[in-house]
């Protein structure tokens, strides 16, 4: 069903899946293009979720999905309460609230009150704004400096006005935020690292299948699907004790 | 996995390709060296290459400056197997 939730700066819809008691996961979608490739992948978890009587939400984020605050306009900070406001309003319902962030996504839960995180695949800010900087390069078809967001470096874009990267505004501030953010990981607080096979990075486990965030076009896959919602189920029931 | 060879290096390079444009196996699995790609696959367009390039940083864990890649590199999958076997195994 479509539900909304209250954050410090207004109010945005969310989508829920699953019982209305128990406890739930909050999902916290990659940033930018990733969004759209890994937003299918995310519902169909969501709904393997429900069938194993777990509850979840997906909110949309501000300046992401239906919200109406311009995607220039959006700071990480902006997105950081919003996930915590989105948490928050099960938490008040006495709930156990679980995030679980995807890709970018594990940037955004440091703020909320969660009873554990269950990442996929995390990346860290610096790795998104250089994916960006990849991406603009090929755009603009020459090499790009650092700190070219700030710089006007593409000559039409300069100081601190938006800049326009697959066709969506951002502004600077956010990517000079993204340069020293990492996936909240602190002791005694239950993490749980879930990557693909393919990447090398260490992890909690490694399940097969494509890294659907990178496709060119967006897709799904099923087995991958039903591999993550195991996966997300037996970590949550484990923390429920 | 870092691949300690370079079979284990063409092998990555195919699996990425695979898993960014979205191929099929058998597709994937007949690419040789002479198999064109950037102009010839409908899926490899710019978006596409920027995303094969950070999935062989992260697969090899090397890093490929961009100033690197021109025409010649993604020309074919044995241009692109060589960049990537310098790169990995140097």
């Amino acid at each position: 069903m479509i539900d909304r939730y209250d954050w410090a700066g207004g109010q945005e819809a969310m989508l829920r899946f699953g019982p209305l008691d128990g406890p739930v996961v909050v999902f916290a979608q990659p940033l930018f293009e990733e969004a759209n490739r890994t937003r299918a992948l995310i519902v169909s978890v969501a709904r393997a979720l429900a069938r194993r009587r777990i509850a979840s939400a997906i909110p949309d984020l501000p300046g992401t999905g239906e919200s109406l605050v311009p995607t220039r306009d959006v700071t990480i900070m902006m997105m950081r309460e919003a996930f915590e406001g989105a948490a928050a309003r099960f938490d008040r319902e006495g709930r156990e609230t679980y995030g679980a962030g995807i890709r970018s996504g594990a940037l955004l839960d440091p703020l909320a009150l969660l009873s554990g995180r269950w990442h996929l695949a995390p990346v860290d800010g610096a790795r998104v704004l250089r994916e960006l900087t990849r991406i603009k390069q090929i755009e603009v078809d020459h090499s790009l400096n650092e700190f070219w967001y700030l710089e006007g470096d593409t000559a039409i874009e300069s100081g601190h006005s938006p800049v326009a990267i697959a066709g969506n505004l951002v502004s600077p501030h956010l990517l000079s935020e993204l340069t020293a953010l990492t996936p909240f990981d602190q002791p005694d607080i239950p993490r749980r690292v879930v990557r693909l096979d393919s990447d090398p990075e260490p992890a909690d486990v490694k399940l097969p299948g494509p890294p659907l965030w990178r496709r060119a076009e967006p897709d799904n896959d099923r087995a991958l699907v039903e591999l993550l919602a195991d996966d997300l189920t037996a970590w949550v029931r484990s923390c429920e004790g | 996995m870092q691949p300690d060879g370079a079979s284990n290096v063409i092998e990555t390079v195919r699996a990425v390709l695979r898993d960014i444009l979205g191929l099929s196996e058998a597709r994937a699995a007949a690419f040789d060296d002479t198999t064109p790609l950037f102009g010839a696959l409908p899926e490899l367009d710019s978006m596409a290459v920027a995303g094969v390039l950070t999935e062989l940083e992260d697969r090899l864990g090397i890093l490929i400056d961009d100033d690197d890649i021109d025409a010649d590199v993604l020309e074919n999958f044995g241009a692109l197997t060589r960049f990537a076997i310098a790169k990995a195994l140097g």
